[in-house]
């Protein structure tokens, strides 16, 4: 597994990709409805031409179909996906090529809302939203980063200035409103 | 145009008397139909003609399962007879599919065909709300109560016959041009063939061979358009353009523009003389550019007819003043470069609309690199590379460098099944056409490595899964299941690499060409938008002229006597459009041969005496059916020129006198049709609702 897939899907290998035959048990037809109504086109309307994949930066780096993904969504095989729509870094490439007008960044998505209702939250998600969190930022702000900065004639980060404490209480507020820290998990992190 | 009388007041039937008039009570049928499940298994039909049976007027109501079978007209019949009823209901499907069967069904009973009323409770109800079932039969209820509100007030009508003129005109000289007019010609009638291009022969003759039997398409598609030169019922009125059409069914006024050849058909005899020596060369756009041609020219050697043309926009007189090369040389003095366009006047009784097809030029910034990389082309192209009288002798090169390309691509469904661009239809004939011309590259070059990208083969025809199979087994044409992504050129090698899912493999290959040939789909010409204008032809979904019903009228259209043949109503392939040249003919031929064709009697009449004469409906009207005149009096009034109305309503409705009224669609007739609809057994549904709110 390369470094990329590693940080993303780990933990959250498709358990059933390696069964040999797929039973009616799996398949779920109202899983199309589902990803719509998570903001998702119609898959239905996928004719699997594979442009989507061919065009997709992250293809090229890691074992990842676009075409695949959605034809699973059409069967509804719920669990066949749920490694992988992690790793759609969402450039809408495929969106821009594809003949059948479906977009498929926003079915990932839709598969990421679909997975965190259902608890399915990968590692990186929960250090992401700590971060948000913490720092403002879902990446976490260190020495390096301030060391880079200041070759480039910026001044330090401002997660660490004493005026964006307010910054970070609004954020928390938002986040409790919103039950955002509840669905992640996160409840500790957010001081309301 | 012989203008028609104008029509009494109140047209009383003579062919068969009919049995209701204005002063006796009308004595209404109502027939709800089931339609199989179509609409008994929404609407409650049963319920529907109980209530039926209770609403003024009606003296019988019945429901069946099929109204429009033998047996269900006989009890329409039966049911006329035995209770006198002088005004049928039929609730059933839209008009547009049966008014006609129930009208000759009535007709059989006795009555006026125009005592019907139909009432759609199939399309307008139980399809839309088949998820409603207790508020559909309301809905039928409520319909089926304003349509016998209506059919109380309908006047019986008479149609009028008018004669046919044994002519046709037929738009486009592609194959299904040619064959249409050969077919109508043989039969006798006189025949205009009108071709906007120097020469007859469309698409098919730009081609190489045929697919699915591999025949050369000029050598069977020239003896075709020599028989059609040569015919003496045909008159090819090749470059030029029809300008205006008018009149009806039967009587079309055509005005056709012979643009200017600069050289006198007459006289040229195609020696080639003045080619010779004509000293300007642009590209040939028969041999999609790839050849060259001079500014006199024939597009291809078996032209029909063989008579050279003047391209005035590269004409060295025609920009300097000077030259006059050609003219020095024609032995006959055949060229006039003061030549001038010529209107003729044409009077035709049908008219066949085969305006053909063209292909789709891709994107300019598409990602298959039309545009930028000179080794990607279109099929259209590959043919004239490929074709033995193109430019290369047969000899496939490719571009960049005029060599043979040892590995080709193909690419399918370039401008097809693509909603992006709008295109959502498939073209039908690209999935053969690539196959076929990876066998005929296999069989000059059979070391050539070939690639087809596709999506989905669609080899449905006659022989066409056989070739498909064979350029498989015999040729090994590899084809892989996949929608290129991404096409690069190697700058130095000029070769194209093409990166695709192989989604039947799910991985992504990359491969490199050296010649991309484009399969491009189809659409509708650009002369046919004007022409469909001119002739007021509706279009599909998809922009091609759309036929009066997809199953049962495929070569008519709405407008009565225009058909259509070949790629101008949908893309097809050479014997699908022979087959509808063929059946639009014999469509004419019905209406030409019966001499007389007989005019629908809803159309408007114009009340002279509210009429001011202020125009508004010659304005609107979009057949050209009200004219001014002068009446006794010596006062400007409109009169509608029964022919050629259509009972649209527009005139009716602009009216700013009332003057004019729609028959069948009187304002009494409507006004009753909305009472009634607004009301609910006999009572208005508003008030009912003001009760309840307590207002």
């Amino acid at each position: 597994m390369g470094e990329v897939e590693k940080t993303f899907i780990s933990g959250l290998k498709e358990e059933l990709v390696e069964e040999k035959v797929i039973d009616e048990s799996q398949l779920d037809p109202n899983f199309a409805k589902e990803i719509k109504k998570y903001g998702g086109k119609d898959v239905m309307t996928c004719l699997q031409c594979g442009n989507c994949t061919g065009v997709c930066p992250i293809s090229l780096k890691i074992d990842y179909k676009t075409r695949s993904i959605i034809k699973y969504c059409q069967f509804g095989l719920r669990t066949y996906t749920l490694g992988t729509r992690w790793v759609c870094a969402t450039c809408y490439r495929c969106y821009e090529h594809c003949p059948a007008d479906i977009n498929p960044a926003e079915v990932m998505i839709a598969l990421r809302h679909i997975a965190v209702r259902e608890g399915v939250i990968p590692p990186f998600i929960k250090v992401a939203a700590t971060n948000l969190v913490r720092y403002g930022q879902s990446v976490k702000p260190d020495e390096e980063i301030n060391k880079i900065r200041k070759e480039l004639g910026l001044g330090d980060i401002h997660t660490f200035s004493p005026d964006f404490k307010k910054v970070l209480r609004e954020i928390s507020v938002l986040i409790h409103a919103s039950k955002y820290d509840k669905l992640i998990g996160i409840e500790d992190e957010v001081m309301v | 145009m012989g203008s028609p009388e104008p029509l009494k007041k109140d047209p009383v039937t003579s062919t068969p008397p009919a049995t209701g008039t204005e002063t006796t009570t009308p004595r209404i049928g109502v027939f709800v139909c089931h339609c199989g499940s179509n609409i008994a298994g929404v609407v409650d039909c049963p319920r529907v003609t109980e209530v039926a049976s209770k609403m003024p007027g009606v003296v019988v109501a019945r429901d069946n399962k099929y109204t429009c079978s033998d047996l269900g007209q006989d009890e329409i019949v039966k049911a006329i007879v035995e209770a006198k009823v002088d005004r049928v209901v039929i609730a059933s499907c839209s008009p547009r599919m049966h008014e006609p069967t129930f009208r000759a069904c009535i007709q059989r009973a006795g009555l006026n065909p125009y005592v019907l009323h139909m009432v759609n409770i199939r399309e307008q109800c139980s399809w839309v709300h088949n998820q409603e079932k207790q508020r559909a039969t309301e809905k039928a209820i409520d319909l089926v109560r304003m349509g016998v509100s209506k059919a109380a007030r309908l006047i019986p009508l008479e149609a009028r016959e008018v004669p046919v003129e044994p002519k046709a005109l037929i738009v486009g000289g592609g194959v299904a041009g040619i064959q249409a007019a050969l077919d109508l010609g043989n039969m006798g009638f006189k025949v205009y063939l009108v071709e906007s291009k120097p020469s007859i022969g469309g698409v098919m003759a730009q081609l190489d061979k045929t697919f699915p039997t591999g025949d050369c398409a000029i050598c069977i598609l020239a003896p075709k358009m020599v028989e059609l030169a040569r015919h003496p019922n045909v008159t090819l009125l090749s470059y030029s353009e029809v300008e205006e059409v008018k009149g009806y069914i039967g009587n079309y006024e055509v005005k056709v523009r012979r643009k200017s050849r600069y050289v006198h058909e007459d006289k040229c005899v195609g020696c080639g003389v003045c080619a010779e020596v004509c000293p300007v060369k642009v590209d040939n756009e028969f041999d999609m550019g790839f050849g060259k041609r001079k500014a006199i020219y024939v597009p291809f050697p078996q032209a029909v007819p063989l008579k050279y043309t003047i391209d005035k926009e590269n004409c060295l007189h025609f920009k300097t003043g000077k030259c006059l090369l050609c003219v020095k040389e024609c032995t006959n003095k055949a060229i006039d470069h003061k030549m001038e366009d010529e209107v003729l006047d044409l009077k035709v009784g049908t008219i066949i609309v085969a305006t053909g097809f063209q292909t789709y030029v891709p994107m300019k910034k598409g990602v298959y690199k039309y545009w930028e990389y000179e080794n990607v082309i279109t099929a259209l192209e590959l043919e004239r590379l490929l074709n033995a009288s193109g430019p290369t002798g047969g000899h496939l090169i490719r571009p960049s460098d005029q060599k043979t390309p040892r590995r080709v691509a193909f690419i399918q469904c370039v401008g097809s099944r693509n909603k992006k661009i709008d295109r959502n239809y498939c073209s039908r004939v690209c999935c053969m056409y690539a196959i076929k011309n990876a066998q005929i590259i296999k069989e000059h070059e059979p070391g050539t490595e070939i690639a087809v990208y596709y999506n989905d083969i669609r080899a449905f025809g006659k022989g066409f899964e056989e070739l498909y199979h064979r350029v498989r087994e015999e040729f090994g044409v590899e084809f892989i299941r996949g929608r290129p992504a991404k096409l690069s050129e190697n700058r130095e090698t000029k070769s194209i690499m093409i990166r695709a899912e192989e989604t039947l493999m799910s991985k992504i290959t990359e491969r490199e060409f050296d010649l991309i040939v484009l399969s491009v789909g189809l659409l509708p010409s650009e002369g046919s938008k004007r022409i469909g204008k001119t002739l007021g032809l509706s279009l599909s979904s998809d922009g091609f002229f759309a036929e009066a019903h997809p199953k049962l009228r495929p070569v008519d259209t709405a407008t009565d006597g225009v058909f259509l043949a070949g790629c101008a109503q949908s893309p097809k392939d050479i014997p699908d459009s022979v087959a509808q040249a063929k059946a639009a003919a014999s469509s004419a031929a019905a209406i030409m041969f019966s001499g007389k064709v007989k005019i629908e009697p809803l159309t408007v009449e114009v009340d002279e005496s509210l009429c001011v004469g202020c125009g508004l409906c010659v304005e609107q009207c979009p057949y050209g059916a009200p004219e001014l005149i002068q009446n006794e009096e010596g006062r400007t009034r409109a009169r509608i020129i029964e022919a050629l109305c259509h009972g649209c309503g527009t005139c009716a409705a602009s009216c700013p006198q009332n003057a004019i009224t729609a028959k069948q669609f009187t304002d009494e007739q409507i006004c009753s049709e909305l009472t009634a609809a607004l009301s609910q057994n006999g009572q208005a549904k508003t008030a009912g609702k003001k009760a309840e709110e307590g207002v």
